[in-house]
């Protein structure tokens, strides 16, 4: 046998091996191939080589090679771009997103010379009051990404993505059941990146110092609320001054406000559509929550008049042991007050006393689509740059280094704060409903009832008011 | 020989001069031409464009749809919103012109002499006007924080717990910090125009008046006030045009909010443009606004006359 | 009696109106943002320039003030020259075209360009001047247009008219005698309305809100908008990113106040 065929042998056994036998995967004790697992769904991570908790045809439920990708088998490789010039626009000027991203275009550009991508930034508020327009009369900008929801679906409304659902990184590098949010028509126009959890975070040591447990259920928060209360707490760092924050929590409302995912579904949906308004004993039972959450003091003093940096302020001089906000929150807090790294976690809030459906919530958005209006050189470009973020090393960087999770697949989360929230990922959570209001106007009048309602107002008044509101901007 | 060639020379300079007075007003022309041309072109052409615009139902994203009258019968009998704005800013207007007109007033009267303490001091009150709004409007969104600002920490500091109310994120009272926030910017200009304006009235009336043993107040209803009633109407006509530019001061501290109750015309119309994508109606709502602009400026003319009368 | 105690009562609470938010936002830019909220009122425990270091070093403050420095610049420029020959002219016109003109720009006064913000939009879009810092500079001077002409027509108006009937008989034409008799006379009143435009361009938000998205081409009071990001949350940078943008004004006033005051308050006072 010659040295390039022995080479070839080696390399194949090697690859074999590790497919059989996972290499760098802890494993909690018992969690291995073929073994019995005690809940069903529950996932051990997001490698090629995770495992998953499946019930078989004999009722018995096994730990099997989870499937997360569409395709199944190993990622794929990035794609070679041409040389060229191309726009990146987004709505991430965050310091760490940045500081990633730079390096990460820098390596691109370095492996690729003649290849160049220009950063186009803009705060989330003027990207969606703006960007489409520009990105539309602008062909030099191949690749942007946008939030998943109105934002999203008016960008697909204008017929300017291109369809990626044949793409190889598609099927193979991402997470499947993260793709949903950059679907439209049955398309995949987008490639959703960023993997959010929008749960509550909190501070693990002044839980443990307070000798607090996860509330189970509503009766549970409100009891938790009343003992944080009193113990000179404020027990939510909401802040009810920015809607886009203030809206955060109330995807944990929904999550369990209905016995089933289909029926919130089709819940939302006709409320978006104008077929039913927020008077419905559904919503009602929605605004009951926080009434309940508003009378047992878990939200702050002047709660409307609360904005997001005085929120973040409260948790990180931790006046505040629970921040309903997000994990895309804990890089903020951390340059707040250093003291909080690795010290947060994300937390269920199942505020129903009923039947639960979902623990927590999770969102993908920053979905990268390539324009449909750029030259087909440019298009090359986007998709490869794509195609490159789309695997685990540079989805790696991007991870640890902007404290965000991303739906690649065989990404290893170093930074403490990621590792310590990534066990969520295991967790039964749900896509966060709140984004099913696609309409600008029924999301943010739906959200400002509930911030009025935390404000003191009685649901009595504010639903129907609010619900008139949304008649007429929806008759216009 | 002279007799008649003088009015040979008259009939040619009467000649030369009319053809004089034509080239000077082709000169005339030409030199307000750049400005006028402009003009016309970004403000008036636009304005036509919008009272076509108010016609349609269009996103930017589909074509435009022609709908008629129906947005202007919409605004007018099914949106409650726009009443809404309409009341805010007609009162944000009128409290602003009144307490800035009111306070420029007094404190003018207070600083007419030009010692070095009174100068030391208009200067002082001056500064806020050369600050951007969007400067301003930050530093006030912070001092009103219900919780960690300023003014709130000074008010349960010395006991009066009951004013540290939740300024900006309530209904009733956001819309009247933010006009003090637009008194506190703008004042300090206007304390310099009437200065400007009360330092011409004649000591003499001054000196008459207290011969005759009136009061300062007397002095003030009989003397003062007639005498500087032509600076009000200038005072009162900018704070008025100022007072509607206070979208800048919104937009950075409420955006309108909450719940619309600090929202003025052009925030409703930006919020109608980007939020809503509904531009034929934003149009709409534009050609109200210079409706009630129009109203406006007729009103302050007949009540104060245009002010060149005395 | 009570008239010198209300005089000083109301001086004082007035000054401490204006130096208090003046000096707690100059204090903070020297804060970090946690002390910012914990203690507003207190002198800083470290006075930090870290702040300041960050906004010059990342944030890259200089592009944003370098944008605002060359589109006030030009505007101011621009609007001059064509408002200062366009009240002349108008000052001097006996025809009906000087009155037409003038009721013209009277009008743009009353109504401010607000009004227009969707037609503009959409015009600018379409002809691709957003994103250019000429489109602004374009429509900055259009919206200043009517208030420089309405204080340069009143000033020369009141230009006495011997002057000119000099140059009448010298058989000078007009061009000759604006740039040799009127401009030279009207250099207070260009000062005083040029430094009225100066601040008035430097701080404005509402159009280069609609047209400027590249972060690129932004101006100082769009890019401390932009520190108020939904996401982005640091008060501490928000006042040192003021203080910087507000610096220039500042320094201008205090050693040149007489002319701001007088410029800013131009036209609203005659003779």
């Amino acid at each position: 046998m010659n040295a390039k065929a022995f080479k070839a042998l080696i390399a194949m056994a090697f690859a074999i091996s590790a497919t059989v036998v996972p290499i760098s995967q802890s494993f909690a004790a018992g969690e291995s191939l073929g073994k019995s697992c005690p809940t069903e769904g529950v996932m051990t991570g997001t490698k090629t080589t995770s495992l998953i908790c499946v019930k078989g045809s004999n009722g018995k439920q096994t730990w099997q090679r989870v499937k997360l990708s569409a395709g199944g088998g190993r990622p794929v490789a990035s794609l070679t771009p041409p040389k060229g010039e191309i726009e990146f626009w987004h709505y991430r000027p965050e310091v760490l997103d940045q500081k990633a991203l730079v390096e990460i275009i820098a390596n691109f550009e370095a492996r690729y010379p003649g290849t160049k991508i220009k950063q186009v930034v803009k705060d989330t508020t003027t990207f969606n009051a703006t960007a489409r327009v520009q990105i539309l009369n602008n062909p030099k900008a191949a690749l942007f990404a946008t939030s998943r929801g109105f934002v999203f679906d008016t960008f697909a409304k204008s017929d300017m993505m291109v369809d990626l659902s044949s793409q190889r990184y598609v099927k193979q590098n991402a997470i499947a059941k993260a793709m949903f949010a950059g679907v439209y028509e049955g398309k995949q126009l987008g490639v959703p990146y960023q993997y959010l959890f929008n749960n509550p975070i909190v501070n693990t040591d002044l839980w443990a110092k307070e000798k607090w447990t996860t509330p189970k259920n509503l009766t549970g928060w409100v009891a938790w609320c009343k003992d944080a209360k009193a113990k000179g707490y404020i027990p939510f760092a909401w802040p009810g001054a920015t809607l886009g924050q203030a809206a955060q929590i109330s995807n944990s409302a929904l999550m369990n406000s209905a016995s089933s995912y289909a029926e919130l579904e089709k819940n939302l949906l006709d409320l978006n559509s104008g077929k039913t308004d927020l008077t419905t004993s559904w919503f009602k039972g929605v605004a009951s929550i926080y009434v309940k959450l508003r009378d047992a003091g878990c939200f702050p003093e002047n709660p409307t008049g609360v904005t997001q940096n005085a929120a973040y302020t409260m948790f990180a001089t931790e006046k505040s042991p629970l921040l309903p906000i997000g994990t895309f929150a804990m890089g903020d807090i951390v340059a707040l007050n250093k003291k909080l790294d690795g010290k947060m976690q994300l937390m269920s809030m199942i505020l129903t006393d009923g039947p639960v459906v979902a623990e927590g919530i999770m969102n993908n958005t920053y979905i990268l689509s390539v324009n449909k209006n750029s030259s087909s050189r440019d298009q090359k470009i986007a998709n490869a740059f794509i195609s490159y973020l789309m695997t685990g090393p540079v989805g790696q960087i991007y991870a640890n280094t902007s404290l965000q999770h991303v739906n690649v697949l065989d990404v290893e989360y170093t930074n403490v704060n990621l590792l310590t929230t990534s066990s969520f990922q295991a967790k039964n959570t749900m896509l966060a409903p709140r984004f099913l209001l696609v309409n600008g106007s029924v999301s943010d009048l739906t959200q400002q009832a509930l911030i009025a309602i935390v404000g003191g107002k009685s649901p009595d008044d504010v639903l129907p008011d609010f619900s008139k509101q949304i008649k007429q901007k929806l008759a216009a | 020989m002279t007799q008649t060639s003088a009015p040979t020379i008259a009939t040619r300079n009467i000649g030369a001069a009319s053809r004089k007075k034509k080239r000077d007003a082709a000169i005339y022309y030409l030199m307000g031409l750049p400005a006028a041309l402009l003009f016309s072109i970004f403000y008036f052409v636009p304005f036509i464009a919008n009272l076509r615009y108010s016609l349609t139902r269009w996103d930017r994203i589909t074509d435009p749809e022609f709908v008629g009258m129906k947005n202007f019968v919409n605004l007018l009998t099914n949106d409650d919103l726009f009443f809404k704005v309409l009341g805010n800013n007609l009162r944000f207007t009128f409290l602003v012109v009144l307490f800035q007109t009111v306070f420029s007033l007094f404190f003018a009267i207070l600083l007419v002499r030009n010692t070095k303490f009174n100068i030391l001091l208009r200067t002082l009150y001056f500064f806020p006007t050369i600050l951007s709004s969007v400067s301003v409007g930050m530093i006030w969104l912070y001092i009103y924080d219900p919780n960690y600002g300023a003014l709130n920490l000074f008010f349960n500091r010395v006991g009066l717990e009951a004013f540290a109310l939740n300024w900006l994120g309530s209904e009733t009272s956001a819309l009247y910090a933010i006009a003090f926030t637009q008194v506190w910017f703008h004042t300090g200009q206007m304390i310099v125009i009437y200065i400007a304006g009360l330092q011409q009235i004649p000591q003499e009336l001054y000196e008459a008046a207290e011969m005759d043993g009136a009061t300062r107040w007397q002095q003030f209803k009989n003397v003062t006030w007639p005498m500087s009633i032509p600076t009000t109407v200038v005072v009162m006509a900018y704070t008025t045009i100022q007072s509607f530019r206070a979208f800048d001061l919104i937009f950075s501290m409420t955006q309108g909010g909450p719940n619309n109750a600090s929202s003025i015309f052009a925030v409703m119309i930006y919020q109608t443009v980007f939020n809503e994508l509904r531009i034929g109606y934003a149009a709409a709502q534009s050609i109200f606004f210079v409706l009630v602009l129009v109203l406006i400026t007729l009103l302050q003319r007949k009540v104060l006359g245009s002010g060149k009368e005395r | 009696m009570i008239y010198r105690s209300t005089r000083i009562f109301a001086l004082t609470l007035f000054a401490i109106l204006i130096i208090a938010p003046s000096f707690i936002v100059t204090v903070g830019s020297f804060k970090t943002t946690s002390e910012v909220y914990t203690k507003p009122l207190s002198l800083p425990e470290n006075w930090t320039l870290d702040n300041y270091r960050y906004l010059f070093e990342v944030s890259n403050v200089a592009r944003p003030f370098v944008n605002s420095t060359v589109v006030t610049l030009s505007s101011v420029i621009i609007t001059l020259i064509l408002a200062s020959m366009c009240a002349y002219a108008i000052s001097r016109m006996i025809t009906v075209t000087g009155k037409i003109l003038f009721i013209l720009f009277t009008v743009g006064l009353a109504i401010p360009g607000q009004v227009n913000i969707v037609p503009i939009f959409i015009l600018f879009n379409d002809f691709n001047l957003t994103n250019k810092l000429s489109g602004l500079v374009l429509i900055n001077v259009v919206t200043t247009l009517p208030i420089s002409i309405f204080i340069l027509t009143a000033f020369f108006k009141e230009l006495p008219k011997e002057m000119f009937e000099v140059s009448q008989v010298d058989g000078a034409s007009p061009w000759r005698t604006y740039r040799s008799i009127a401009l030279p006379l009207s250099r207070p009143a260009l000062g005083a309305t040029s430094i009225f435009l100066f601040v008035i361009t430097w701080n404005e938000l509402l159009f280069p809100l609609l047209l400027i998205t590249d972060s690129e081409k932004r101006t100082l009071p769009l890019t401390l908008l932009s520190f108020r990001g939904e996401f982005f949350s640091n008060d501490s940078m928000i006042f040192t990113a003021l203080m910087v943008a507000s610096i220039p004004m500042v320094l201008m006033y205090l050693f040149m106040q007489k002319s701001f005051i007088s410029g800013l308050t131009a036209g609203a006072v005659k003779g």
